[in-house]
């Protein structure tokens, strides 16, 4: 393992001189029985920090210690050894709490209690007013699709829905620093791209965002920077474009070519490298991304669920800040994200392993021989250019509409 | 104090959600209405209402004291073992306000039960006695539904224990060799209870007189009737059952002096009369002077604790009556607080079963008392009488009487008594078993819950069985 990946100090160009929201050094839990002897190191000797601003994912399969280490960082369990600071203070300080949002992995919610009443518990909790408690309860519900059932007892719930309300709750306070332990379980897939959205809203709005995953395509899709978990050990840490990318390999993606022009660009390519190690395709788009457009036509249908209605704004308080940037440079953020992720926080995905290396000047040549070609930027191809407004509509359903 | 009344607030959702306040209530309602039905009593009003008020508030008392064992234990362990706790615990609140939400929130529900049943049993109680002829009305309302204060003779333990010694160290003088041989401890309490019976003992054709100061009250009881509440056991049974009592109340040539118009009474031993004297018997000073003579050829002895008692009206039973319950929420108040210590630290069902062994060994102090009075936890030969002795006493016989300590703190007061015999509960009372019950001992509980729960993992593996 590069010892690069192990520096905790590894930071995206964004957040290198932001606040530390969180710093743990030396972090180990180790679990003992009845008779206090050893049964299991969850955590081991881990270290890492997460600045103001990051989407910082914990990655890692069943039982690598990713739970465990939220539990601590939220001082719901002790460390064995290390030291934890949030937002510089112990995790069992009271008002450093009042900072932190959490979305456990299962809903660990009062099942006697309707949704909003949930939240407006929670809200009490964190001391607000009561027309705030009621303003901010309101926004949720309808951020989350439950608007329609808040008088149903969470208990009724499916699991998605429950992981909806739990979301909400994780949301009361407007938190600056938001866990969430395994967000999209249970989710459908619209849940999940909204899920992903709202955390991609969060960290434009400067909140520290510590998501705890298995799921590979999640922590992709939004984080700035992750380490990767295996026997409560840190295995790997850095940013996606450390960890993922690769120097030695090149992809281009254009509009689609004249047969002519493609057979030239071929041709000059081959010249440098081995007929068999370049590939051409169309690029397609995930599952994801067209299941959400299935069910988007759907609802457009007038096509009704019984359950969670979906797609609604994220609450305004939530909001608030991230929307200072122009529309129209949202909008092209926004449209790059069912596709392909946005440059700054989530790295495509690495180029198949086949992909040959092109030489610079090989790829300059190219460029100015595909002149004619309509200017798109590189990273957000979009084949339809008509269908701009569909997914403009689509996405400001799912992120609220620029204002 | 928000987060305080949000916890609390959750306690009553979670009552009424799953129908714990419906079903206590129901089962309170059932205890007020029905046991009327099924008591027996001595055939008077004033029994009547005596038998009913210990009843239906002894079945209140243990029929909450369990609910809110139930409900302290759930309400936290059910929270940490569902993992609900967790959300709570990560959000801007200390987990000695977790602790101290819950506490009021059962204590209010409490509140609310008691007060609701307490309302019944006070209703029922004068729906009934409209109904009685208004002599009988007058008599319930001068005996049991009134706040009358107590004024008793002086106690003479110091003078008993004085006395004891005085003898016991005359017969050791008279007799060295016994303080080799016998058993020095129970040989004093033999004494002691010779002593005592000089006090109480009243033999065939002799006299005793008590003289009672009614202190600050005097000022106050002027033209009014006092009560007298006797009670006497026999040392021989009568062909009767009854026994002759000749009563002299008052002071001759000081004050009026009174004896019972109807000539000698007649008494049945091992159970409390009350009788009415006029008003005036007593002295400038307060001091009443009461007169037995025994006519009888046994002797009877009038115990010095509840043998003589003057009874003087004091206030009126509403008042009084909720002064009452309010002592037995203080009881509920440290039984919250005990269960909250439990399942501070336990699961729901070893935190039930271990705060009930609690109470079941505070109700059987009796026993603890026997042993830290006979100094060991063996029993003693019933041929020789002498007291055996194991090395387990020099741990167990301190730890008694720090438990019995303890308990003597909650058990020291007896409001159902009180009611049932019309006696005041005064508000220092009332201020006493709050400062006793609630502050000190649930106090003392709730500090000791309140750490376990702050220093326990939340999220650990028995956190979520």
């Amino acid at each position: 393992m590069p010892v690069a990946e192990l520096n905790p100090h590894s930071q995206t160009g964004n957040h290198e001189s932001a606040e530390i929201v969180v710093s743990v050094r030396g972090l180990t839990k180790v679990f003992k029985d009845f008779w206090n002897r050893p049964k299991a190191r969850a955590v081991d000797n881990v270290d890492f920090e997460v600045r103001r601003g990051e989407v910082f994912g914990l990655l890692g399969p069943n039982g690598s210690g990713k739970s465990t280490t939220v539990k601590l960082l939220l001082g719901l369990l002790n460390p064995t050894r290390g030291h934890i600071e949030v937002f510089g203070h112990s995790p069992r300080h009271v008002q450093t709490k009042s900072r932190i949002g959490y979305l456990p992995e299962e809903s660990y919610l009062y099942r006697y209690l309707n949704s909003r009443e949930t939240l407006d518990f929670f809200g009490n909790l964190f001391q607000l007013s009561k027309g705030e408690r009621e303003n901010r309860a309101g926004q949720l519900l309808e951020m989350v699709g439950l608007s329609q059932v808040h008088t149903r007892a969470v208990g009724e719930f499916s699991k998605g829905m429950q992981r909806r309300i739990g979301l909400a709750q994780a949301l009361i306070n407007d938190p600056d620093l938001v866990i969430l332990d395994e967000p999209t379980s249970g989710l459908d897939p619209i849940g999940c791209r909204e899920m992903k959205d709202l955390i991609l809203a969060l960290s434009r709005r400067g909140k520290t965002v510590i998501l705890s995953s298995h799921l590979l395509a999640d922590v992709e899709d939004v984080c700035d920077r992750v380490v990767i978990l295996y026997g409560g050990k840190v295995q790997a840490m850095g940013t996606l474009k450390e960890l993922l990318s690769e120097p030695d390999t090149l992809r281009i993606t254009t509009p689609v070519l004249p047969r002519e022009t493609l057979t030239r660009v071929l041709e000059l390519i081959r010249h440098d490298v081995a007929a068999d190690t370049v590939r051409v395709d169309n690029p397609t788009q995930n599952l994801e991304s067209y299941f959400l457009e299935v069910v988007q036509k759907a609802r457009r249908a007038a096509a009704e669920t019984s359950g969670a209605i979906s797609g609604a704004r994220v609450a305004a308080y939530l909001r608030a800040g991230a929307e200072e940037r122009p529309p129209a440079e949202k909008i092209l953020e926004r449209l790059a994200l069912p596709q392909t992720a946005q440059p700054a926080t989530a790295p495509k995905p690495a180029p198949p392993a086949a992909a040959p290396a092109v030489d610079a000047n090989k790829l300059e040549a190219l460029t100015k021989a595909a002149a004619p070609a309509p200017a798109k930027p590189a990273a957000a191809p979009e084949p339809k250019p008509a269908d701009l407004s569909k997914a403009d509509e689509k996405l400001s359903s799912l992120l609220g509409k620029p204002e | 104090m928000q987060r305080l009344l949000a916890i609390a607030w959750l306690t009553w959702k979670a009552a009424f959600r799953f129908r714990l306040f419906l079903v206590i209530a129901v089962l309170l309602l059932i205890s007020v209405v029905g046991l009327p039905v099924l008591v027996k009593d001595d055939g008077t009003p004033q029994g009547f209402t005596q038998i009913l008020l210990t009843y239906t508030l002894t079945a209140i008392t243990g029929l909450l004291g369990l609910s809110t064992l139930w409900l302290s234990c759930g309400t936290l362990a059910r929270d940490i073992e569902e993992c609900q706790l967790q959300l709570v615990a990560i959000k801007p609140i200390a987990r000695w306000q977790i602790w101290l939400g819950k506490w009021l929130g059962i204590m209010s529900l409490n509140a609310v039960l008691l007060a609701l049943s307490g309302a019944c049993v006070y209703g029922l109680l004068y729906w009934r006695a409209a109904r009685l002829p208004a002599a009988e009305q007058a008599a319930l309302r001068e005996q049991v539904l009134v706040a009358r204060g107590s004024a008793k003779p002086q106690n003479y333990t110091a003078a008993i224990e004085a006395e004891t010694e005085q003898t016991l160290q005359e017969r050791l003088k008279a007799n060295p060799e016994l303080s080799h041989s016998a058993d020095l401890t129970e040989v004093r309490k033999q004494i002691r209870e010779q002593v005592k019976a000089q006090y109480q003992l009243v033999p065939p054709n002799y006299l005793h007189e008590w003289q009672i100061d009614l202190g600050f009250a005097k000022n106050f009881l002027h033209d009014k009737p006092l009560q007298l509440r006797v009670k006497f056991n026999a040392a021989q049974k009568s062909a009767s059952g009854t026994f002759l009592a000749v009563w002299q109340v008052g002071e001759p040539n000081v004050t009026p002096l009174w004896q019972p118009p109807e000539g000698p009474m007649s008494l049945a031993p091992d159970t409390f009369h009350e009788f009415q004297i006029p008003p005036n018997l007593f002295d400038s000073k307060g001091v009443l002077t009461i007169v037995f003579v025994n006519p009888n050829n046994t002797s009877l002895l009038f115990p010095l604790d509840d043998g003589m008692e003057v009874l003087y009206p004091e206030g009126g039973f509403a008042l009084n009556f909720a002064r009452g319950l309010a002592i037995i929420l203080c009881w509920m108040g440290f039984v919250a607080a005990l269960g909250l210590a439990a399942a501070s630290f336990l699961s729901f069902p070893v935190a039930a079963f271990f705060s009930m062994a609690i109470l079941v060994v505070g109700l059987s102090s009796g026993t603890l008392a026997d042993a830290v009075e006979s100094g060991t936890v063996v029993g003693g030969n019933g041929e020789t009488g002498a007291m055996g002795h194991s090395v387990a006493d020099a741990v167990l016989i301190p730890m008694f009487k720090g438990l019995l300590v303890a308990i003597n703190l909650v058990k020291s007061f007896s409001p159902i008594d009180s009611l049932s015999s019309g006696r005041s509960i005064s508000w220092t009372e009332l201020g006493t078993a709050f400062g006793q019950i609630v502050l000190l001992l649930g106090g003392i509980t709730g500090v000791i819950g309140m750490v376990l729960f702050s220093r326990r993992e939340l999220a650990t593996a028995q956190g979520n069985q």
